[in-house]
């Protein structure tokens, strides 16, 4: 699996965001280190939803930080309207960090829990101000309201609310400097899922209402899916299958994204997921496989699995990309599709 | 489904009631929950955080703090669990009726070898001496699926993957062939591919042993994978109860109807709008005397306001506890008439937007 390559970059759109090969490691003592990224190439067209799942350990999460520059980044080159975050420094890096905002997995210990949510809202525009340069009350009472906080709540501190509130408390400190793009780290897997559908739809309106570009990351299938335009499959920091959402689940090429939607309690069935058993834990990022870094638990490995890297390529004419020396074929209706 | 009939049944829970006094007032955590479970069988118990289903299952396993109160029956193969407790019968819990928790690493002591902490349980409570205890710790790790068991007894939780120590958990559960095993919420802290391995254990674990199990899960569809029988859970209360395939076509609570909405489905294509339940659970202390999730509910008519509904329906076939259940004629009718005014009668305000059948 999992291919390095810059097949799945797209130049005739309008990319806000480009990833190139980037690559993170951490040292863990005695010159070992944590290969957590390994050279992942994508972009973000502007006002589209990409969506990163896989499962933990992939590198998922460090990914998303790298963009942010929340971990420091080994090589590869992060291209933001012209800017490479990779190698940005000092002031150049901060007068861009309003633009890219984050919000995190678990609501309640994201948020400073002995300020009043007044102040965690407006922690940024103290810092920064809105486009005139300065703010007023009346702007945090709007965002509020536009994520469902009554106003007058906003002397209360984050324990005086539920798990749900507290992430639109910090999707609203999120979108009070306006920024372009928003990542979106696992933001619904700590709620409870009478809860979770509200927060998807809050973000689905907030995306609407300010132009955001969205990166979602989930270890959940179907919310990625709900979520996103496109999808990126990750596994041990690599990517594997890149593609348009709906086209992903319905023609899942290889092997892994099978197994991952094979293993759904319940599977869907317009999902194919023969051919997708998996067996086996997920290798150390320390020493990760060689060749494919999917060889050790693939049905369908061959010698050259464990020699060569596969290449990301486009699957056909779609919106669609594999990094798989044998992908598995898909039939349609009986027919065998390329 | 299996049919429960007095000499098949395994466990028998009447009219569970249990309460947390606090200083804020009295937790109604679980009130008068009823359910039978016949041998072999599996039962799944889904709600969300907050509904009951752990501290039902912690009053089964009498883990509850000392404050707690409870009431009601839990007949376990003809005995009363409850009066074991009094006796101090420690070599019933973990040995007849086993539970396997969420988080496996907490639930594994950090500083003590896997292969220890297993014979532990065989030497406590049947008395096995050291050496065989290892060795049958060692047997039940290759049972379990873990690879190189030999290896693994000697290693500590730490040294394992998540999956991995799970396994251990389980099959700390099994040393003592338990008749039924709890499972709290086993999966939740694990990923897919995990999940799947591990439900496709506990199923031939429980097909080989003819054991029953209770799988506690806010995920409906591991539920629905793995259950004969499905229990949906709201405010400490059973709202419904079914058959798997029943429940999911033809649900008749609007929490469950709701809740099956509001869940993103992989069929489903992208930026399909969900229907979220409006509102948050309810507090469980001083609730008022109504139906716990009519605030919330698009059918709410005047009477749910005035008393909470009982469960009723076929026994052992399909129960709900609904004055106005979805997918009926009364479901229909107090729908349209919510529909017609804009609001249920606790103002909720709700429009045709997502109507539900």
């Amino acid at each position: 699996m999992a291919g390095s390559g810059h097949a799945p970059l797209r130049e005739d759109l309008e990319v806000l965001l480009t990833v190139r090969d980037l690559e993170v490691e951490f040292p863990v003592g005695k010159g070992a280190v944590v290969h957590a990224v390994s050279g992942i190439s994508f972009d973000v067209a502007e006002g589209e939803t990409l969506g990163i799942v896989g499962e933990s350990g992939c590198g998922k999460s460090t990914v998303a930080k790298s963009i942010i520059r929340l971990n420091d980044i080994k090589g590869g080159t992060v291209d933001y309207q012209g800017n490479d975050l990779a190698q940005l420094e000092g002031e150049d890096l901060r007068s861009l960090r309003p633009d890219l905002q984050m919000i995190f997995q678990d609501p309640i210990s994201s948020l400073n829990p002995r300020r009043k949510i007044r102040q965690v809202i407006s922690e940024g525009l103290a810092v920064w101000g809105d486009e005139k340069g300065s703010w007023s009350q009346s702007r945090i009472e709007e965002l509020m309201l536009s994520v469902g906080i009554d106003p007058k709540f906003g002397d209360r501190r984050p324990h005086q609310f539920s798990g749900g509130q507290c992430q639109r408390i910090g999707i609203a400190r999120a979108l009070a400097l306006d920024p372009k793009v928003l990542i979106c780290d696992e933001p619904v897997s700590a709620l409870d899922v009478s809860v979770q559908a509200q927060v998807l739809n809050l973000l689905e309106d907030m995306k609407k209402r300010y132009g955001l570009t969205l990166l979602f990351i989930s270890h959940d299938l179907s919310v990625v899916k709900n979520v996103s335009d496109r999808i990126i499959v990750m596994y041990l920091g690599k990517a594997c299958e890149i593609g348009n959402a709906n086209e992903l689940y319905e023609n899942p090429r290889h092997p892994y994204t099978r197994a991952l939607l094979a293993a759904i309690p319940e599977p869907a069935p317009t999902v194919d997921v023969s051919e997708g058993d998996i067996s086996g834990e997920l290798p150390s990022p320390i020493n990760p496989p060689v060749g494919c870094r999917f060889n050790t638990r693939c049905s369908h490995a061959t010698d050259v699995c464990f020699t060569d890297e596969p290449e990301m390529q486009r699957v056909g004419d779609s919106d669609h990309y594999l990094a798989c020396h044998h992908p598995v074929a898909v039939s349609i209706n009986g027919q065998q599709a390329v | 489904m299996a049919q429960v009939s007095a000499a098949n049944t395994q466990l028998l829970v009447r009219d569970l009631t249990v309460r947390f006094p606090t200083t804020r007032g009295t937790v109604q955590a679980v009130n008068g929950v009823t359910f039978d479970l016949a041998k072999g069988a599996s039962l799944g118990i889904v709600g969300e955080s907050g509904s009951g289903k752990s501290v039902t299952a912690k009053t089964l396993m009498n883990l509850l703090p000392r404050t707690a109160e409870v009431s009601g029956d839990v007949i376990f193969e003809g005995e009363d669990v409850r009066r074991l407790a009094l006796q101090g019968r420690e070599h019933f819990w973990g040995v007849k009726m086993t539970m396997v928790f969420q988080d496996p690493m907490t639930s594994l002591n950090p500083v003590k070898k896997c292969g220890e902490q297993i014979a532990e349980t065989l030497r406590y409570h049947l008395k096995r001496d050291k050496k065989t205890a290892l060795a049958e710790a060692e047997d039940l790790l290759a049972q379990v699926g873990i690879p190189e068991p030999g290896k693994r007894v000697n290693q500590y939780p730490h040294e394992l993957s998540g999956g991995l120590r799970q396994r251990v958990v389980i099959a700390m559960a099994l040393a003592c062939e338990p008749s039924l095993l709890i499972a709290d919420e086993p999966t939740t802290a694990v990923d897919v591919t995990v999940q799947k391995h591990l439900l496709d254990l506990l199923d031939k674990l429980r097909e080989d042993r003819g054991m029953s199990m209770i799988l506690i899960t806010h995920d409906l569809g591991v539920a629905r994978g793995r259950c004969d029988e499905i229990a949906v859970m709201y405010a400490g209360r059973l709202v419904e109860r079914s058959a798997p395939e029943t429940l999911f076509s033809d649900s008749r609570h609007p929490y469950t109807d709701a809740l099956l909405r509001s869940i993103p489905r992989i069929e489903q294509p992208s930026h399909t709008r969900l229907e979220p339940i409006p509102g948050r659970p309810p507090e469980l202390i001083n609730p008022p005397e109504q139906c716990a999730y009519a605030p919330r509910c698009r059918f709410a008519q005047a009477d749910c306001l005035e008393s909470i509904p009982d469960i009723s329906g076929v026994a052992g076939m399909h129960e709900f506890a609904c004055f106005h259940p979805a997918n009926t004629d009364r479901g229909r009718e107090a729908l349209a008439s919510n529909l017609a005014s804009g609001r249920t009668a606790t103002g909720l305000e709700i429009s045709s937007a997502g109507a539900s059948s």
